[in-house]
């Protein structure tokens, strides 16, 4: 296939983005590292704030629509002994996110815990080094994702979507996400890689794989013009990049379809919102995602069969209605609603009325919905 | 004070302690072996104390059978360099029960006269030998007894008496008793021990039935100074006592025979002269000041009687109605009773009714207890609702409680005396401690003298810790007028005291090595027994003893984050040692840099001050 001059040029440009960001991330890192630097050179003892992640520090922004920090920060000193220790593993954290930034290698959340131990930096486990990689987020307002850490987790997609990878060894390459009917699995390359264009008109988001196998081979991405992508229950935080970025650069919608419960809706608001827990970042919420179902209302309405929920979920129930995002709309109308039956149902119940039911009857009108939402 | 002979007093028979003999420590063969050194080595410390005297005291324990299994008899022998016992006193003060020299108002060791006779009892009863007793008060000659009890009659019965030539003073004393050193053997060598720290002035050696020998030499020169005897305190005086007082105040019409006739005219410097009445009055005047109080009563009478010694030896006194300002006597010539008035003006009145009245009560305050003047009397009487003058004689049984209860109750008495406390001192005792348990740390204390019911008390108390003391800590060794407490620790009263102390609040924290040494100085300890093992819980002294430790604890807590900063900058100067090169190495490359940062500078800086902060609880060690 011969590419006419004005792809060849576009390429170019996409390349020239994709390393401008990661010029962009080396500066900063460089610039950390001088500052300290300077002040051990000048016989001081190095520090820098942190924004504090304590609860009594998020706070809900309305117009952002997720949670954020708010202004209070805290000194981390490497004079201050009892932080020395977290201090120097921040350094090396810092140091190692900027090799792997170098070099366009990619680790994961586990190889980060491993690494350390290479460089005399001991983490008790990983959830120490887990945090740590949260306080470089915090300090620098990028995700892990940005210094090539990734975490296990894995979500898939599907779709006539065409990509070009930008990781080391795949300059250049493109690839079609309809080629192989399983989907793709969203790693590192993935949500790297360039987006280049699409047929889709929308994005789908499903919480379970079962869905996403039948979607595929109900053909969904043909007869809706869609992407499909399984969240795999709570999307990880590549998959809402990777959701963020098809709504922003494609201009694609995205609806979420979950579970007719309280945590399929909760699913949906972090796709929408983000979660407390990583109020210190911002790019990764698509506040014009929809929740399209399975809704409360919709147990009684299509009439599906139920099961009842535990204690966990009613208590859960309750803990969202103090959210200040449960308070208006179908979030506080459904979860009033979950309340009241006390029962949940799976998206698997439309089997009941024939395993197409969901794609021939419950999807269509959805998304016909989903228009007027 | 030294030069006046000690002074013996008879008190009570020894059936009570034969059958009471467990109170005084002599349980068993275990106890009873402990007990029995104590006593004869506290009553060498307590004679070489009360003469001033640097004492050598020498113990020595020898099985009769060293291949005899426990219990056996054994001999014990404690020799001294002290003043020794005139040979005439000897057989009481070893062969009865409540003889002493020691009831004065002064702190001993020894207090009701009774530890060395209670041990010599005991091993009299279990072995049937006598006490062999050696004494030299000159240096010169020295008596030698062997002598048995008679515990029904609580007399001596002295078996054999020998003298002979010798060259120097001191006393020993050596009994036959049934023991077992097996097991008493720990506790005898832990008081040897923790009297040397106590009596830091003494030379102890102890030579022990296996044929070790202890040897614990004086380390300090001077003996604290010696007590002196006073007068008791008002407050917490009982009943019983009061009475006595008064009863030693009072004083009886002497009869007036030949005898106190002829004594009276030796007095006035009139024995072959026969003056007449006026005569003998004028120069009674003259005299007055020098006569005693028994040849004033007589003259007191003479003078309203108008007679000279002629007439008086013919007649007696009867009565004296002060009342009624009379003399009532018998007159031999007439043989019929006659009377005479008296003038209430003449000061030969007052001689009378102070003699038969007793003193006023202001007189008799000031007189006979300390930190009372006249002021202070007047103050009282009017406190306690009694006119100053009134005599102590008419005192109905309940105006004497109202009197006793009063004295315990008014607050303007002075603290009382404590000349009669020979407490260590501060030098002395923390000299022991640092010699004993090469601490890092000592703080030593001594209260102000403080009572509890009329009796002086001091306080001294010393805390240590670090160096070669044993973890395990607080490790308190209690003492009481210099003697080792060693029993029954669980119901004394410093125990109770150290134990209700958070240490947590003191930052001393898990198993510390420390130790507390407490020395409770009294004319009477009160103890819980005779035994003289532990010591029960007055509200004064318990006081005394918490403010002591707090005052004490406050300085080891001040150690002790002296102590933790060190250990703290220390502990810091290492982590830097360890992180501040990596954050460097990390940051050169991060920074795009070839040569790491000279970081050398903060890390030589921060050596320093953890350097000086060590340098700071040094300081505060040799404070
Ligand atoms: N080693 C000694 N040197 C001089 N006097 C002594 C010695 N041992 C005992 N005495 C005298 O014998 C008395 C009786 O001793 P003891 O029965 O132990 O009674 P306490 O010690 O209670 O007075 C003592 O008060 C003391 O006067
Ligand atoms: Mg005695």
């Amino acid at each position: 296939m011969k590419t006419s001059k004005k792809e060849q040029t576009r390429i170019k440009e996409r390349s020239k983005k994709a390393d401008e960001k990661q010029k962009n991330i080396l500066e900063m890192l460089k610039s950390h590292g001088a500052t300290i630097y300077d002040d051990l050179d000048n016989g001081q003892f190095p520090k820098f704030s942190i924004p504090s992640r304590s609860v009594s520090n998020i706070v809900y922004d309305k117009k952002l629509r997720q949670y954020i920090l708010g202004n209070n920060a805290a000194v981390r000193s490497s004079r201050n002994s009892a932080q020395l220790r977290s201090f120097t593993q921040l350094m090396w954290l810092a140091f190692f996110a900027n090799r792997l930034t170098h070099e366009k290698k990619s680790s994961t959340l586990r190889d980060v815990y491993y690494s350390s131990q290479a460089f005399a930096i001991e983490f008790e486990d990983q959830s120490e080094s887990d945090n740590i990689i949260v306080d470089l987020e915090a300090v620098t307002s990028k995700p892990r994702e940005d210094f090539h850490i990734f975490p296990e987790e894995r979500s898939s997609i599907f779709g006539d979507l065409n990509i070009e990878y930008t990781i080391p060894g795949y300059e250049g390459k493109t690839m079609n996400l309809s080629n192989h009917p399983d989907g793709y699995s969203i790693g590192p390359s993935l949500t790297t890689a360039e987006l280049v264009d699409t047929s889709a008109e929308i994005v789908i988001a499903i919480e379970k794989g079962g869905l996403f196998t039948r979607f595929v081979e109900e053909q969904i991405d043909k007869k809706f013009k869609s992407i499909i992508i399984n969240t795999g229950g709570q999307a990880p935080r590549s998959t809402r990049t990777l959701l963020k970025r098809l709504h922003e650069e494609m201009k694609l919608p995205v609806i979420v379809l979950t579970d007719g419960d309280v945590y399929g809706e909760h699913i949906a608001m972090v796709i929408k919102s983000g979660s407390a827990n990583a109020a210190h970042l911002r790019e990764l919420t698509v506040p014009d995602a929809k929740w399209v179902g399975v809704w409360a209302t919709d147990i009684e309405k299509y009439k599906l069969p139920t099961i009842p929920m535990t204690e966990s979920d009613i208590k859960r129930c309750y803990d969202l209605q103090k959210d200040p995002r449960y308070q208006d709309g179908i979030w506080k109308k459904e979860l009033d609603v979950f309340l009241r039956l006390k029962r949940k149902a799976e998206l698997e119940a439309f089997s009941k009325y024939g395993l197409t039911n969901i794609t021939d009857k419950y999807l269509p009108q959805k998304l016909e919905l989903a228009k007027s939402l | 004070m030294s030069s006046i002979k000690e002074k013996f007093n008879q008190i009570s028979p020894s059936e009570f302690f034969y059958s009471n003999r467990d109170l005084a420590g002599f349980s068993n063969p275990t106890r009873s072996l402990y007990t029995a050194v104590r006593e004869f080595v506290e009553n060498a410390l307590d004679a070489c104390d009360q003469k001033g005297i640097l004492p050598d005291v020498h113990l020595t324990i020898k099985a009769v059978e060293p291949e005899k299994p426990d219990p056996k008899p054994y001999i014990l022998t404690v020799k001294d360099n002290g003043p020794g016992i005139d040979a005439e006193h000897i057989p009481l003060a070893f062969g009865t029960v409540l003889y002493g020299s020691k009831f004065g108002l002064k702190q001993a060791r020894g207090m009701f006269g009774l530890g060395a006779t209670m041990a010599i009892l005991y091993g009299q009863i279990t072995t049937n030998k006598p006490v062999i007793v050696k004494s030299s008060v000159d240096g010169e000659i020295q008596n030698q007894f062997e002598i048995l009890l008679d515990i029904q009659k609580n007399k001596p019965v002295i078996v054999k008496h020998t003298t002979k030539e010798i060259s120097k003073k001191g006393l020993s004393v050596s009994i036959c008793l049934e023991g077992d050193y097996s097991k008493a053997g720990n506790k005898i060598r832990d008081y040897v021990y923790e009297t040397s720290l106590i009596t830091p002035y003494a030379s102890i050696t102890f030579d022990d039935p296996k044929g070790q020998k202890f040897t614990h030499t004086r380390f300090v020169k001077d003996i604290p100074p010696p007590p002196t005897i006073i007068k008791p305190h008002p407050h917490g005086i009982d009943v019983e006592r009061i009475r006595r007082m008064i009863v030693e105040s009072q004083f009886e019409i002497p009869t007036i025979d030949d005898a106190m006739i002829e004594k009276v005219r030796k007095d006035l410097g009139l024995s072959l002269k026969n003056l007449s009445f006026t005569s003998i009055m004028d120069k009674a005047k003259k005299k007055w000041k020098t006569l005693s109080r028994q040849v004033r009563v007589v003259i007191a009478l003479m003078s309203f009687l108008k007679m000279d010694f002629e007439k008086l030896n013919k007649i007696k006194i009867e009565d004296l109605d002060i009342a009624n300002k009379k003399l009532f006597y018998w007159d031999f010539g007439d043989s019929q009773s006659k009377s005479v008035d008296m003038d209430p003006e003449s000061q030969y009145y007052k001689q009378l009714t102070n003699t038969v009245q007793g003193e006023p009560l202001t007189t008799f305050l000031t007189k006979r207890f300390q930190r009372i003047g006249p002021t202070t009397a007047v103050k009282f009487a009017e406190f306690a609702k009694f006119k100053p003058e009134r005599r102590m004689g008419t005192l109905s049984n309940q105006e004497l409680v109202q009197l006793s209860d009063s004295l315990q109750k008014f607050e303007d008495f002075m603290a009382p005396d404590s000349s009669c406390l020979a407490p260590l001192g501060e030098e002395p005792l923390e000299k022991g401690i640092k010699k004993f348990f090469n601490p890092d740390f000592t703080a030593v204390v001594q209260r102000p003298a403080s009572a509890y019911s009329g009796f002086p008390f001091i306080i001294e108390m010393g805390i240590a810790y670090g160096g070669e003391i044993k973890s395990g800590g607080p490790h308190v060794y209690r003492y009481a007028n210099r003697i080792p407490l060693l029993y029954d620790e669980g119901s004394d009263v410093v125990l109770k005291v150290v134990n209700d102390t958070d240490w947590g609040r003191y930052k001393v924290k898990g198993d510390p090595p420390f130790i507390i040494v407490s020395h409770i100085c009294s004319t009477r300890i009160p103890y819980k027994t005779a035994g003289k093992e532990n010591v029960a819980d007055r509200q004064e002294i318990e006081r005394e003893l918490r403010l002591g430790l707090q005052f004490l604890s406050r300085k080891l807590a001040a150690y002790m984050s002296k102590r933790g900063q060190a250990d703290m900058a220390k502990k810091r100067a290492n982590l830097y040692a360890k992180y501040i090169p990596l954050i460097a190495e990390f940051c050169t490359e991060l920074a795009g840099k070839k040569k790491e940062p000279n970081y050398k500078k903060i890390l030589e800086e921060n050596a320093v001050e953890s350097k000086k902060s060590v340098e700071e609880e040094k300081e505060i060690e040799n404070k």
